[in-house]
């Protein structure tokens, strides 16, 4: 029933997100719901998350594209900008969302943000101040998790 | 005639005396001033210096030494009036300045030499009974009086000749005219109506009196009436070219009750013109103007639409008067005589075709009218707007010979003159009103080769033509409202503009671009070769050179070639065609001309010519002031004076007055012929026996999803109209909603034309389209320019869209939809951008999130006027359907039919479903040029395959015959519904042999219907029959009928 009143332009996106996927990337919608997409974002290599695969879920609301896609990460990730229920900080996903903007847009943000991580805005006080502190220990702690939740499928 | 042979006794008589520089006409004048007497005709000729104004300018033969003094005795003195206080003729003394320099009532005195003659011509003397403002002072009888005026700085503007006048008790302080004694100083003031008059022809030094007291109280007290014996002169020098300065009330003002000072004060005087005006103002006003009740025209304009109320579409009946009713109305206004008694003519055997009987008689009617007055005749009849007086000054001739100073007064206009003015200077020629279809240009034809005005007329004095009755007028200033400076029967300027004018000239024939191909086939078809030169002026590469023009019998041209070679400012730049004189002057479909203020009409008007004449099957269209164009070309008398126009025909008729409408019909008459197809001949049968036309309205109905369609966009539209109402601010937003009906009526013919995109038009220059956004960036500050975009961004994204490049727009990822360009030179759909807004005047750009408001935004221009790929998803509306249905019905019976639209883009579409049921078709619209509409109409009279012309409703409007087809079909009403049935009477006119169909599409329960009602009702408005105020309401009436 969803999918029968999808917008053409989230049809659109999928097709492409399928057909030419973004380096790193890959989403794929649900079955039962074209709206929800499961993604996985390779860690980006030279950060703490190399090797890691990350599961996220996306989600386009109904007012998709006006409004922006809900995003989750589902594994687990020590990142001064993700808390540990795995919401995301990063400000095109709340007030600096475009229309103009894509599902493969925002993936490819959060894929940088592992690369750059921004503790001086942070979402979970506790890796922030421990990245501001001691970066080279926090970055220890965000390859021991990779290595512990991301490794494998 | 006798008596005409008498005058050509009396002129050789008078030429075998004078000298060969006077032309006949300076001497029929003469003997006509004289009563044809020949001794005194020929010492008004030797001595009157402005009777041979042609060759050089005038001057005083004798003593010009004095008079040159005088002048400048004059320019000293000359300050604001003159006082003078002679008190008898040749007195020759003058009287002392008054030093007393007081701001309000400041005195100059000019030196007066009454006697003399040349300067100041003696008016005559009345009695004018003063006021006493003083008491005990004392006055005889004979005591000379000074009279003071008030400066014209003293007050407010003074207002002489307004009568009632809104600053009357204002300026009524500053007209007094006080009088006074050297003995006892100011005694008393002279009655109003006196100051009145006397107040702008003295202080313009046109005038100057002397007074003496006649009788008064021995011991004045205040307001007892003095007797004054006043005497006026008047300076002759107002009469010389350079002087020309009118008579008239130097307060221009809008004021209606325009009354010229001299024509008050020759009455206050008790002076009566020993030859009347036929028509004066006065007769205007009160004068019923009798009417013949056996005329049609006696209905007036209100009760004309009251009583035929029109219910539109109420069932699918047909309207079988439809087309009529812009005729019956013109009618109504314009008159149409009975014109079945008017006498034959046969054409001269130049002409290749028969003529029908009743444009024999066209052709009878013009030759009359072109002749006017048999010429003695004429140049001896006094012009009918002036009237003459014999001042009491008597002209010293050199034999002792005395005789009445004569002075013409013109009683509209105000102007004076010592020229005879006669009839010649009227209009010869007329407007040739015969309806759409029979046969207006080869009446003209006809009448060309009867008189082309180059050696081929025998009865004709042509030279004397071109040189005595031209007028140049002056109207470059016609913006004004005033009688100031209106065309007018300026006697002196003619013949310094004229020098301009070298050439005579033949025919001069003006017509809209669309028919300059016909005019000249027409010409060919039906004139015997050889019998008449035609040349065709227009494009680029047309001569300069006047003798080229004038050499032709027929020069035929556009009339944006005659508005480009008029220059308003500057006559000197004016093109060939002024440069000519020309026999004749004919503009065909001369209603392009009735916009009284545009260019074309200023220059049709200011061409010179001897005769002039209007083909127009429309005399009006919209208003009555549509006429007012077509006579000041004409130089129809007073009326081609905008003031006289306005006072006593425009205003009178919009207030719904009847007289108005009595008088334009009564200027009309003669000069006019009209008829329709239904006049009928002297035994009553009709004129022209056409075959029958069947015209039907075809209601269509929407399909539902057009009916969706059409429903969504009438709430959207409906939603703002009613704002603009609530606002009150309708009238305000005319140009929005009429907008918003043109798309609701474009639904109606097919839902695509809403699609389309009307608002291109500005942007559609892509270069233009850069420089814009590069201009923006320049004019920014420096920190403002960073965030425009760079040079070779904004050129990329314009070369892209020159290049045609689809591109899609970033939110919905799909082909542009009416794509609009931000400042920072982003693309996107118009709707998927404003959609990202929050509020709907301004937002960020989705790209680049500068902030952006909704005006700065740019149609960006495509190449497919369609937003919609219309080929590829080609739907068929329900006009489209029945269009297709009739087409294919008409196949077999090998008739052409001509489809009208409003829209090219809907015959763009059209253009589809015609290909793809393989209708063989043309295409006329205004885009072509001449040649290829040439082509066009040949190919499709000649091309027996094609069936179909599409043709855009203006396109068609003018001129073109398309008798080759016999169906018409109207596929969206337009809101003249003249304009429709003059392109649909195209078909059906002389020369048509078929029965003529002609269907109306009208979309049921849509604005279509709608616009039949408010299309009655605009015949109301047409027909004046509406005031201001209830046009304004009206106008918001209509516009709230469309949205019920």
């Amino acid at each position: 029933m969803a999918n029968s009143n999808l917008p053409r332009r989230i049809i659109k996106e999928t097709q492409r997100l399928l057909s030419e996927p973004a380096p790193g990337i890959s989403a794929s919608p649900s079955e039962e719901n074209m709206r929800y997409f499961n993604v996985m974002i390779l860690g980006p290599t030279q950060s703490p998350y190399e090797g890691g695969v990350f599961k996220l879920e996306l989600f386009l609301p109904e007012e998709y594209p006006m409004a922006a896609p809900k995003v989750r990460f589902l594994t687990k990730i020590y990142h001064p900008n993700i808390d540990k229920l795995g919401r995301i900080c990063l400000d095109i996903l709340k007030d600096k969302w475009s229309p103009a903007l894509q599902i493969r847009t925002v993936l490819l943000s959060i894929q940088a943000l592992l690369s750059a991580p921004n503790p001086d805005d942070p979402l979970s006080e506790n890796i922030a101040k421990h990245w501001k502190s001691n970066e080279a220990e926090a970055v220890e702690t965000a390859k021991e998790w990779t290595r512990l939740y991301a490794s494998g499928v | 005639m006798g008596k005409n042979k008498v005058t050509d006794e009396l002129l050789s008589t008078v030429r075998s005396i004078v000298d060969s520089g006077y032309s006949d006409m300076d001497i029929i004048r003469a003997l006509h001033m004289t009563n044809n007497d020949v001794t005194a005709a020929i010492n008004i000729i030797f001595d009157t210096p402005s009777f041979k104004l042609k060759e050089r300018p005038p001057a005083f033969r004798k003593n010009p030494q004095i008079l040159s003094s005088e002048v400048g005795n004059l320019k000293q003195n000359g300050v604001q009036k003159s006082n003078c206080t002679l008190g008898t003729e040749g007195n020759g003394s003058s009287c002392p300045s008054n030093s007393g320099d007081d701001v309000v009532e400041e005195v100059a005195v000019a030196r007066c030499e009454s006697s003399a003659g040349s300067q100041w011509w003696f008016v005559g003397s009345g009695e004018v009974s003063g006021l006493s403002t003083c008491k005990g002072r004392r006055l005889r009888p004979g005591d000379e009086v000074d009279f003071t005026f008030p400066t014209k700085s003293s007050s407010t503007s003074p207002s002489p000749g307004k009568v009632f006048g809104r600053g009357r008790q204002a300026a009524a302080c500053s007209e007094i005219v006080r009088f006074s004694t050297k003995d006892s100083g100011e005694i008393g003031r002279i009655p109003k109506e006196w100051a009145r008059c006397l107040l702008p022809l003295v202080r313009d030094k046109k005038v100057r009196i002397e007074g003496h007291c006649k009788s008064a109280p021995d011991v004045l007290s205040i307001m007892d009436t003095i007797l004054l014996s006043i005497s006026v002169y008047i300076n002759s020098s107002m009469f010389l070219k350079q002087n020309k300065t009118s008579l008239k009330a130097a307060n221009n003002s809008t004021d209606e009750t325009v009354v010229h000072p001299l024509p008050t004060l020759f009455r206050l005087l008790g002076l009566s013109p020993f030859k009347k005006a036929e028509f004066t103002p006065s007769d205007l006003y009160t004068r019923k103007r009798p009417l013949d009740p056996k005329d049609s025209f006696g209905l007036c304009a209100p009760e004309l639409r009251a009583n035929k109320p029109k219910i539109p579409g109420q069932n699918g009946d047909e309207v079988e008067n439809e087309e009529s009713i812009s005729d019956a109305d013109l009618e109504n206004i314009v008159g149409i005589g009975d014109s079945s008694e008017l006498e034959e003519m046969d054409p001269p055997g130049t002409l290749q075709c028969e003529l029908r009987p009743y444009q024999k008689q066209a052709l009878h009617w013009m030759i009359q009218l072109e002749k006017g007055h048999c010429m003695d005749e004429g140049a001896m009849t006094l012009h009918p707007c002036w009237e003459a007086y014999h001042l009491a000054d008597k002209y010293a001739g050199p034999f002792a010979y005395r005789r009445d100073r004569v002075i013409y007064l013109n009683a509209f206009s105000g102007d004076a003159t010592t020229e005879f003015p006669s009839t010649l200077q009227m209009a010869r020629g007329g407007i040739l009103a015969d309806a759409m279809g029979l046969g207006k240009t080869i009446m003209t034809i006809s009448l060309l080769l009867t008189h082309s005005g180059h050696g081929l007329s025998v009865s004709y004095p042509t030279s004397q033509s071109s040189s005595e009755d031209i007028e140049v007028p002056d109207i470059s200033d016609h913006s004004s409202d005033l009688p100031k400076k209106v065309p007018k029967f300026s006697g002196f300027d003619k013949l310094l503009k004229q020098k301009n004018t070298v050439e005579d000239g033949g025919c001069l024939i003006i017509c809209p671009m669309t028919l300059l191909g016909q005019w000249k086939a027409e010409i060919e078809t039906h004139a015997k070769p050889g019998s008449l030169s035609v040349y065709v002026h227009y494009g680029q590469s047309r001569p300069k050179d006047a003798k080229i023009l004038a050499q032709s019998d027929v020069v035929i041209t556009t009339y944006g070639v005659l508005a480009s070679e008029y220059s308003a400012e500057n006559p000197k730049e004016n093109g060939g065609l002024y440069s000519v004189s020309w026999f004749r002057v004919v503009l065909d479909e001369a209603h392009t001309i009735k916009s009284s203020k545009s260019q074309i009409s200023i220059a049709a008007a200011a061409l010179v010519a001897g005769r002039r004449w209007c083909l127009t099957g429309t005399p009006i269209q919209n208003n009555l002031e549509d006429v007012y164009s077509l006579l000041r070309f004409l130089r129809v008398e007073p009326w081609g004076n905008w003031a006289w126009w306005n006072k006593l025909i425009q205003k009178p008729f919009e207030e719904g007055d009847e007289r108005g409408l009595k008088l334009v019909q009564s200027i009309l008459k003669p000069i006019m012929l009209r008829r329709t197809k239904f006049s009928t001949d002297r035994e009553g049968r009709p004129i022209l026996v056409l075959p029958p036309a069947d015209i039907q309205v075809i209601y269509c109905e929407l399909t539902e999803a057009e009916k969706d369609f059409y429903e969504a966009l009438f709430k959207r539209s409906k939603v703002k109209f009613d704002q603009f109402v609530e606002q009150g601010r309708v009238l305000h937003n005319y140009a929005s909603i009429l907008e918003l009906l043109l798309r609701l009526r474009q639904c109606c013919d097919h839902p695509f034309l809403v699609m389309s995109r009307g608002d291109t038009q500005d942007f559609s220059d892509l270069d233009k389209l850069a420089r814009r956004f590069l201009k923006g960036k320049q004019n920014s500050v420096e920190g403002e320019a960073k965030d425009l975009p760079s040079r070779a961004y904004v050129q990329e994204v314009v070369e892209e869209i020159r290049k045609g490049e689809q591109g899609e727009c970033p939110i919905c990822l799909e082909a542009f939809e009416d794509a609009v360009l931000t400042p920072c030179a982003h693309r996107l759909c118009r709707e998927c951008l404003l959609a990202s807004w929050r509020n709907s005047s301004s937002g960020l750009c989705p790209v680049c999130r500068k902030t952006i408001s909704k005006q700065d935004l740019i149609t960006a221009p495509t190449e497919s006027r369609f937003q919609v790929d219309v080929e590829k998803n080609w739907v068929e509306s329900s006009k489209v359907v029945i269009l297709l249905r009739e087409l294919e019905s008409l196949r077999s019976s090998g008739t052409k039919s001509i489809v009208f639209s409003q829209w090219t883009a809907f015959l763009d579409l059209l253009q589809i479903p015609l290909s793809r049921s393989n209708i063989p078709f043309l295409r006329l619209d205004g885009t072509l040029n001449q040649q290829q509409r040439e082509k066009v109409l040949k190919q499709f009279s000649e091309d027996s395959d094609i069936q179909v012309l599409l043709m855009s409703l203006k396109a068609g409007g003018v001129g073109i015959n398309l008798t080759a087809a016999s169906n018409a079909f109207v596929l969206d009403p337009w809101w003249n519904p003249a304009v429709e049935e003059q392109a649909v009477m195209r078909i059906h006119r002389i020369g048509q042999t078929k029965r003529v169909m002609i269907k109306r599409f009208i979309v049921k329960g849509t604005v279509e219907e709608r616009m039949e009602a408010v299309q009655a009702r605009k015949q109301r408005l047409i027909s004046g029959a509406l005031t201001d105020q209830e046009v304004r309401t009206a106008r918001i009436e209509e516009l709230k009928m469309l949205f019920t």
